[in-house]
């Protein structure tokens, strides 16, 4: 390696229980990271990987059992930054909405049977184990944003990450509302940006996969789309699947839970 | 050998591949006396998650199982939910669709072949070294891969887990000026796709099979070669609808395995691009035809390896198939079909959808009430009907090689296992059982 390599600020590429997408994004702009940065380890894409101190950690998925657990607290000591990146590791995503609504151990015994010995915990985000110091949402990930928030993190910054509604971004685009022209049940309204209103942009209804944003009006979202005809039961499993937490619903909750995606050292 | 000796290979993590596995062979006195494929990603529950969902959510919720053929989980989402509830749409709504499989098959190939496989036969250590010592071949997976990139973000909206695909139709049909661009870029690198073929026709494989698997695949329609059917056929000559996957495909949990396998009336079975090509290979077009008569495959040679090359074959062939169906896109008006979920009759029911995915066939099975709501949900993967199959080709090379704990052993089990592009994210969250 040249001296120049050395000097670099080394990464980590780190993955929990998730679907790869992260890692996907990640490995499809390695090329652009690699002048930057030295990769320590990743897993998904390289043979030798190192386990010793690294600058930034980036963490893809979920914990989701006891061993992502204690690889996570590994990760934790041994790195100076960690990012969660994608949804899986900010919220828990899909099996995190399944994890709110059902107890793990019922659905071991129904997966694997009555006398299984598998170990299991209930899939969260990864913040709620461990300090993170940025959060970079999305399933998948948006490759702009990862760049950017990769750019400032290996100068030493905190990340900014933005949290704005969804419907920001579809105004900038001057897209034709999908809720108010076309009465489609779009969460644009409660969910976070960073896609570029992907969805309404090609006439689709947002379905959250951003999680939700910052200090997001889950009541109006909830009464809005009922009065449209949409029924409840189906309104709070949407806005639950991506990451909304079931205790958004109740109005005393809602400004405090869509806390700022930016954790503070 | 003169005294009883025990000795175990272990690879606690095997590197470049999707998700977490490990790999466990004991051998006792020279005889392998225990193989464990173990995988040990974490458990999502989706079968689970799915349950009270409406039908629309589907392909969305789905496409989360696995990145790379997320793609392949939504056209199996739709072909479940469709057939249940009774919904056709146009020829273009299904062109569109086909183009999206290509769009995933080129990516998911390329990028299996170039960045997780190829390393081991060029010398490399992995992509990183490929992208500082190949660089011509590392560039040659960056085009592909964003060509296949490129198609699904056309069609689907982003590269993967695509928005645009729904029950009943798109949400936004892309113009034919947007398909330009694609068919421009598709015509540009077949030929990489052919050189890759050759490059791979070339390599001879490090370990041999000593037993023939069960390969086993949808049946494509018209005669053609392709990724959808509702029957499937096996090499052993039996043919049976999808509609039946329960009876066929048997599975067991494993006490070390969070994976469940599955076995084909009992035999090990094997899906994916050797299997497809082993089962329909005559079926090729133009392009891809040549190449796979003149490969080991089309002579009957069952070599796991020789998936790499299968991949390759068929990423010549999507690259065909596209700019077929872009052809055809262009030289018909588009007959569009309504997405609105209000607007379409659900009809209470059951079915099952598969697909073909590129590690193999995919099923979805969904129980639907009138309003639309999962009652039911059960989902197989290919990569929980190739472990089996694994196990027994771990047992082979331990059992052929002259010194099993030699460092080239483990090289080669983890080469060998890489050709089956395992996909653990997958096999581990598509534990397969229906829930009530
Ligand atoms: S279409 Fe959706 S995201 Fe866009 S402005 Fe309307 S509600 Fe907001
Ligand atoms: S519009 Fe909503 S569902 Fe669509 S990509 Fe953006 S955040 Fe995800």
């Amino acid at each position: 390696m040249t001296e120049r390599g050395k000097s670099l600020p080394t990464i980590a590429l780190e993955e929990l229980a998730g679907c790869a997408g992260e890692l996907l994004v990640i490995l499809e702009n390695l090329d652009q990271l690699l002048p930057f940065a030295r990769v320590l380890r990743f897993r998904f894409g390289q043979s030798r990987n190192d386990t010793g101190p690294v600058d930034i950690s980036f963490v893809e998925g979920s914990v989701s059992q006891p061993h992502d657990l204690e690889t996570l607290k590994l990760i934790r000591q041994r790195s100076k930054m960690v990012i969660a990146v994608g949804n899986c590791a900010v919220w828990g995503c899909v099996q995190g909405s399944c994890a709110q609504k059902y107890p793990v151990p019922e659905m071991l015994r129904k997966v694997y049977g009555d006398d299984t010995h598998i170990d299991s915990l209930p899939s969260a985000g990864i913040d709620n184990y461990i300090k993170v110091d940025a959060k970079l949402s999305g399933c998948p990930i948006n490759a702009t944003q990862l760049l950017a928030v990769a750019a400032s993190a290996l100068r030493g910054h905190l990340p900014y990450v933005i949290q704005k509604p969804v419907c920001l971004e579809c105004k900038y685009k001057e897209n034709v509302c999908v809720l108010v022209e076309q009465g489609l049940p779009c969460l644009g309204p409660v969910t976070a940006a960073g896609c570029g209103a992907l969805c309404p942009s090609l006439g689709a209804a947002c379905y959250g996969c951003w999680g939700v944003c910052e200090a997001p009006q889950i009541d109006a979202m909830t009464s809005t789309l009922t009065d449209k005809g949409y029924k409840y039961e189906e309104v709070r499993s949407r806005l639950t699947t991506f990451g909304g937490s079931e205790k958004l619903f109740g109005r005393d909750e809602t400004s405090a839970a869509g806390a700022s995606c930016i954790t503070a050292e | 050998m003169t005294e009883l000796e025990k000795k175990t290979i272990k690879i606690a993590e095997v590197t470049r591949v999707e998700g977490h596995s490990a790999v466990h062979v004991e051998i006792t006195d020279g005889q392998v006396t225990d193989v464990k494929m173990e995988v040990t990603e974490g458990k999502r529950f989706f079968e689970r998650m799915l349950l009270g969902h409406q039908f629309s959510e589907m392909p969305h919720l789905t496409s989360r199982i696995c990145a790379i053929c997320s793609a392949g989980h939504v056209l199996a989402a739709i072909h479940s939910v469709e057939r249940a509830s009774g919904i056709t749409v146009s020829e273009t709504t299904r062109l569109f669709r086909l183009l999206m499989q290509m769009g995933m098959f080129i990516e998911s190939h390329a990028t299996h072949i170039y960045a997780l496989a190829l390393p081991d036969f060029v010398g490399a250590q992995d992509v990183a070294d490929l992208a500082t010592r190949f660089q011509a071949k590392f560039i040659e997976w960056t085009k592909l891969r964003s060509l296949g990139a490129a198609i699904q973000t056309t069609v689907g909206g982003r590269p993967f887990h695509p928005v645009n695909l729904h029950v009943g139709g798109l949400s936004h049909y892309p113009s034919v000026a947007q398909l330009e661009p694609l068919l421009a870029q598709l015509k540009e690198y077949q030929q990489i796709a052919v050189d890759l073929c050759e490059l791979l026709l070339g390599f001879a494989p490090p370990v041999r099979r000593t037993t023939d698997p069960c390969y086993m695949a949808l049946i494509p329609p018209d005669g053609e070669y392709g990724y959808m059917g509702d029957r499937v056929k096996a090499s052993d000559g039996w043919e049976d609808s999808i509609d039946n996957y329960k009876e066929y495909l048997g599975e067991k949990v494993l006490p070390y395995s969070h994976a469940k396998q599955s076995n084909a009336r009992g035999k090990s079975l094997m899906v994916g691009s050797l299997a497809r090509l082993a089962l329909f290979g005559d079926r090729l077009g133009r392009m891809a035809k040549p190449l796979y008569e003149k490969s080991p495959i089309a002579s009957g040679d069952t070599n796991t390896i020789w998936n790499n090359l299968a991949q390759a074959l068929e990423l010549v062939d999507a690259i065909e198939q596209s700019i077929a169906i872009i052809g055809k896109l262009k030289s018909t008006p588009y007959q569009i079909d309504l997405h609105d979920p209000r607007k379409q009759s659900i009809k209470a029911g059951s079915a099952t959808g598969a697909t073909e995915c590129p590690r193999g066939t995919l099923y979805h099975h969904f129980v639907l009430d009138d309003s639309g709501k999962i009652m039911e949900a059960d989902i197989v993967t290919p990569t929980a009907q190739n472990v089996g199959r694994m196990e027994v080709d771990i047992r082979e090379v331990v059992q052929q090689a002259k010194d099993p704990t030699a460092a080239e052993v483990r090289d080669h089990l983890e080469t060998l296992l890489r050709a089956y592009d395992p996909c653990n994210t997958c096999a581990t969250h598509m534990v397969s059982i229906s829930y009530r």
